[in-house]
């Protein structure tokens, strides 16, 4: 009997009204959470806590971070192996050129930071970096690409090419016209008629390309490579006539010495083209510079770089000055 | 200071944007596209470097930049000269290794060009036809058999494009006779098909295809070419009438008073207008002359060949090269038999075969039934026949026999019987049709079937008293006219055809007594449309099916002949009212001895053989056949003349359509009696809602019209009476107006009233009286 009042009692007391007291606080209700607790967390610097990390796997890791989906995981990693690369000099985990092929693509990346922090690291690497074909076949693809930031970079990649190793960039199967072509329709000489902003089809008059629309930064980079690159390909290397026999007869005994050492360039057979598709003029291999500046003259080129300087050197300032550069660099190909 | 960047160098860093841009003037934009091919020359010499490793970033942009430059490539026809051939090389060379989205988008963009004609049909085909057999992708299959079927469609879409369709199909054919045993041949055999159903292909070469196909030795291909033989045409029929039917959706009126209605604006006028056009098309195709297309079965080039190596390919032989299961072996089967009894071929052998596989016990035994009556026709000597006539009869037809049973092989035998009544002895025939006294439906229906049967063709062999009063009749009259020679018919006897009313003509011309010659020169004078200056409408003359509108000579004396021919065609045919017993219904005019008649028959035939009919001929013919209709309309007359027709039917019927296993089991249904579930099944069907095959309106619906109405109306989205949504008002809603209903002063009930005529004039709210 007690126990049933009870229960009434409570049972009664849930629908009872709280009587609000004027000046006092209203009591809490029987259901709040409380909430005064703050939580607690452990936050790390880094990912990895453990010190004694090996090198090279960090250095493996780094490597294949660089195909991250992420932008600021390239760069650190770029950045990491740039250290690496800085510090270690040439014994390094991987070779240069497993380094290179991996970082290539990135040339095309569409972050500033890790464009820029790919050419430290390419400046940084030392040795043999392999076969230049592909980093060549990218760089084509980035100083074509519509953003100019990335045309931009690719030069620089491609300048930097041209300092250190001038001589392979051209050895490369199409290294020397491709390259060549790309540069005639970044800066629009396309010989003739279009040079001066004249008819294309007939009625309308084309106007100049809009690539270098608003600043022409780009358009002086671009010439400024370009004497580089002509330079570079049209010099022949001064040929001592000497110089043959006294190696001859300095090692006497012996005949065709070279051939039988190692050989100093990488993929020394890679002009006969064993392996790959039959190539066409375009990409066929140009070995010294009589060669190139006989496909240069052949193929109009000449022709059109020289309308196209005449033009640019009227211009004055910096065009100017990089067009006076280029005119230097083609009165080697007229001579040869 | 920050350069502030132009707003078309923003713009430009996406490929759309200059896709759009270089579409509108390619001129200008030549530079941006040399760099963009540029480009993807690189990615694509990447690519092909390295085609595996390449990573997912350069596949993107590759994918990207092929997209792109299909798009523009017309507008830069001698740049992107190897476009389409890199493209090629990389699906034929890596399709197998390809990421499949890239993968897609090249086959994508082949299609494109060929779109934008870059390349054409040809090349494409010869592209796409390869890759589908070879390809281990189901996904690319799908895919490149829906291209190389639209791109096929699209490019026999104004006017036949024979030259392309001339080489498919030889790549068709060549797939399946190099090896009639690889498994590839599927995809002729869909192509085909599918191309067939769409009357893309619709002549001889197609078929030979399939003939290949069923003559192949691989299972699958032998049983999609036999059914193509089977069912291609009824899908052709079927996928035009569906063709037809799916036009019919647009509802202009509903368009039309949506547009009155709803805000004015230029979508909706164009889409009553696109809708009209819809319509103008549509009617315009309703009127369109009916393509004439010949069925599969009639286009072959050598029946008797095919049916004869089909048999001997795939049924014969106990050890055949081909295992086919029975569900294939009677497809095939069926089509040899269907071959057999629509071109009246002889393969003697295939009745011996059929020998084993007639027993009750046979898996679908019925099917056998069927092909066995398909396969039979007059030209079957009957002595090949007899031993599987009297065969079913042991097996089937008995008493022990269930009812089903019986009743299937009476129905056989009936079906058979029908092609070939020479099949039948007589003892046997006696014998089964005692079974019409059977006590159950089915066999009994089955029996009268060949009682009525054998009453029509051969009354003679029946005991007198199962003939009936009409077959006796006839057998009496034609022993007493035929001089006691009994009118069985022979083995290989062919009905003679003949133009109905010939003999009408004749007798007219005779009694006429025009010369020959004089009559056909004017019968030919008028029919020319130039010399007939009275023809103004130019083009073809009409033919009026009605004879008085013609004058088929403009001279008088013509013209009186003509109304004396017509007296005496009445005459002649009123007296053939009296002869109308005769059931050949040969309308000859009187009972004349044998001889006479012979003799005129003679000279009818002649009259087709010997001349060709003028057009005065034609239209005299008709005449004289519409007067001796009138005549022929009479009660007794009508009621023969009805069972004639539906005998007609029944004729037509067994000529060129299959003889199925349901036409076997046929009225068998009707000796199984329903259990509880099913009839409860029946009765509960249409209340629940289950919609069933036929539609409601067939079955028992119990319900209110007016509850079926409503339903119809919510099934065409429309709403409900006003009445009806008055009924449905919520309760509170109405509360306020009924308060204020009482309180109303005089002059406001006036105007209301007032307004509730004038509104009933008007013809509701917004006046439809006008419109």
């Amino acid at each position: 009997m007690g126990s049933s009042t009870k229960k009434k009692k409570e049972k009664a007391k849930d629908f009872q009204k709280t009587k609000l007291k004027v000046g006092k606080a209203r009591p809490k209700n029987t259901n709040a959470t409380d909430t005064s607790f703050a939580a607690k967390s452990i936050v790390f610097k880094q990912q990895s806590v453990s010190e004694t990390r090996d090198a090279t796997a960090l250095f493996n890791h780094n490597l294949s971070l660089l195909s991250s989906k992420t932008e600021p995981q390239r760069r650190d990693a770029l950045q990491y192996l740039t250290a690496a690369c800085q510090v270690a000099g040439k014994d390094l985990p991987q070779p240069a050129s497993a380094i290179v092929s991996k970082a290539q693509p990135l040339i095309l990346d569409g972050s500033k930071g890790v464009r820029q922090q790919l050419l430290k690291l390419f400046k940084a690497l030392q040795g043999d970096i392999g076969p230049l074909e592909q980093l060549l076949l990218y760089t084509r693809a980035g100083m074509t690409h519509l953003s100019t930031e990335i045309r931009l970079s690719a030069l620089e990649v491609l300048d930097w090419l041209l300092q250190t190793q001038p001589e392979a960039v051209l050895a490369c199967p199409g290294g020397w016209v491709k390259t060549l072509k790309t540069f005639q329709n970044l800066v629009s000489w396309q010989g003739g008629l279009s040079a001066t902003g004249a008819t294309m089809n007939g009625k309308w008059s084309a106007t100049k390309a809009a690539t270098s629309l608003g600043s022409n930064k780009l358009l002086v980079h671009q010439l400024n490579t370009l004497a580089t690159f002509l330079a570079a390909a049209l010099t022949s290397e001064p040929v001592d006539p000497n110089a043959s026999a006294e190696r001859a007869a300095g090692l006497f005994p012996l005949w065709h010495t070279d051939a039988h050492m190692l050989p100093k360039k990488s993929n020394p057979f890679g002009y006969l083209n064993l392996f790959g598709a039959p190539r066409d003029a375009e990409s066929e291999v140009y070995d010294n510079a009589e060669s190139r500046a006989e496909i240069f003259g052949e193929l109009g080129i000449l022709e059109a770089f020289q309308a196209g300087v005449r033009e640019a050197k009227k211009e004055g300032g910096e065009v100017g000055r990089a067009a006076a550069l280029i005119d230097k660099a083609l009165s080697l190909a007229d001579d040869g | 200071m920050k350069r502030k960047l132009a707003a078309l160098e923003k713009v430009e860093a996406d490929l759309p944007a200059l896709q759009r841009k270089i579409r509108t003037d390619p001129s200008s934009y030549h530079d941006d596209f040399v760099n963009q091919y540029s480009q993807y020359q690189s990615l694509y010499e990447l690519f092909e470097a390295s085609p595996t490793t390449t990573d997912d970033s350069g596949l993107v942009r590759l994918r990207d930049l092929v997209d792109f430059v299909s798009h523009v490539a017309d507008c830069y026809p001698s740049l992107t000269k190897g476009f389409a051939g890199q493209l090629t090389r990389l699906l034929e060379i890596h399709h197998v290794t390809l990421e499949s989205e890239l993968r897609d988008k090249l086959v994508g963009s082949l299609v494109l060009l060929r779109r934008k004609e870059t390349i054409d049909s040809q090349a494409l085909l010869q592209i796409l036809w390869p890759l589908l057999i070879s390809t281990p992708s189901k996904s690319l299959r799908a895919l490149l058999f829906s291209k190389i079927l639209n791109d096929l469609r699209t490019s026999n879409n104004k006017a036949t494009n024979h030259k392309l369709n001339r080489s498919m199909q030889t790549t068709c054919y060549n797939l399946i006779a190099s090896n009639p045993s690889s498994p590839k041949g599927l995809w002729a055999v869909k192509l085909t098909r599918e191309l067939w159903k769409r009357q893309v292909w619709a002549d001889a070469k197609a078929v030979s295809i399939m003939e290949a196909a069923a003559l192949s030795q691989d299972a699958k291909v032998v049983t999609g070419g036999v059914r193509f033989f089977l069912g291609g045409d009824q899908e052709r029929e079927e996928a035009a009438d569906d063709d037809s039917e799916a036009e019919e959706g647009v509802d202009v009126r509903k368009l039309k008073h949506q547009a009155g209605i709803n805000k004015k604006n230029d979508k909706r006028m164009k889409e009553v207008r696109e809708a009209k056009k819809k319509i103008k098309k549509q009617e315009r195709k309703k009127n369109a002359p009916h393509p004439l297309n010949f069925s599969a079965l009639h286009l072959l080039n050598d029946p008797q060949g095919f049916a004869e190596k089909l048999f001997q390919q795939h049924l014969q032989p106990s050890q055949p090269k081909v295992k086919l299961n029975l569900e294939q072996k009677l497809l095939v089967l069926n089509l040899v038999s269907r071959l057999v009894g629509l071109h009246k071929l002889t393969v003697i052998t295939l009745y011996s075969y059929f020998l084993k596989y007639l027993t009750p016990r046979q898996p679908s035994v019925t099917s056998f039934l069927a092909s066995l009556a398909q396969a039979t026709h007059s030209l079957v000597p009957p002595d090949v026949l007899e031993p599987l006539v009297q065969k079913i009869a042991n097996e089937f037809v008995s008493e022990a026999a269930a009812s089903e049973v019986a009743s299937a092989g009476l129905n056989g035998i009936r079906e058979i019987c029908v092609r070939q009544p020479l099949a039948m002895n007589e003892t046997l025939l006696q014998d089964l049709v005692q079974y019409r006294k059977s006590k159950d439906k089915g066999t009994q229906m089955a029996a009268r079937g060949l009682l009525s049967l054998y009453r029509d063709v051969g009354a003679e062999m029946l005991k007198k008293r199962d003939r009936g009063r009409d077959a006796a009749l006839k057998l009496r009259h034609t022993t007493t006219n035929e001089g006691g020679i009994a009118a069985a018919r022979r083995f290989g006897q062919v009905e003679e055809g003949g133009i109905e009313g010939l003999d009408l003509l004749e007798k007219w011309k005779e009694e006429q007594g025009l010369d020959e010659d004089e009559d056909e020169v004017k019968g030919w004078e008028n029919w020319d449309a130039e010399s007939d200056g009275s023809e103004s409408s130019g083009g073809w003359i009409n033919v009026e099916s009605d004879g008085e509108d013609i004058d088929v000579s403009d001279s008088e004396d013509e013209r009186e002949k003509k109304q004396k021919a017509d007296k005496l065609a009445k005459t002649t045919t009123s007296e053939e009212k009296e002869n109308m017993d005769d059931a050949a219904s040969r309308t000859t005019a009187s009972l004349e001895p044998e001889a006479a008649l012979a003799r005129e028959e003679a000279k009818i035939s002649k009259l087709a053989t010997t001349r060709i009919l003028t057009p005065a001929d034609l239209t005299k013919l008709h005449e004289l056949r519409q007067s001796t209709a009138l005549l022929n309309n009479l009660p007794s007359a009508k009621r023969r003349k009805l069972a004639a027709q539906a005998a007609a039917a029944k004729a037509a019927k067994h000529a060129d359509d299959a003889v199925t296993a349901s036409d076997i089991t046929g009225p068998s249904k009707l000796s199984h009696k329903n259990n509880k579930e099913e009839r409860i099944a029946i009765a509960k069907g249409y209340r629940d809602g289950v919609i069933r095959e036929g539609g409601r309106e067939e079955g028992n619906d119990h319900r209110s019209t007016t509850a079926r109405r409503k339903e119809k109306k919510a099934a065409e989205g429309k709403s409900t009476t006003n009445r009806e949504k008055a009924r449905k008002k919520n309760f509170m809603m109405t509360l306020g107006k009924a308060k204020r209903k009482g309180k109303r002063s005089l002059v406001e009930q006036r105007g209301i009233l007032k307004a509730h005529v004038d509104r009933g004039k008007r013809g509701g709210k917004r006046g439809n009286a006008g419109n």
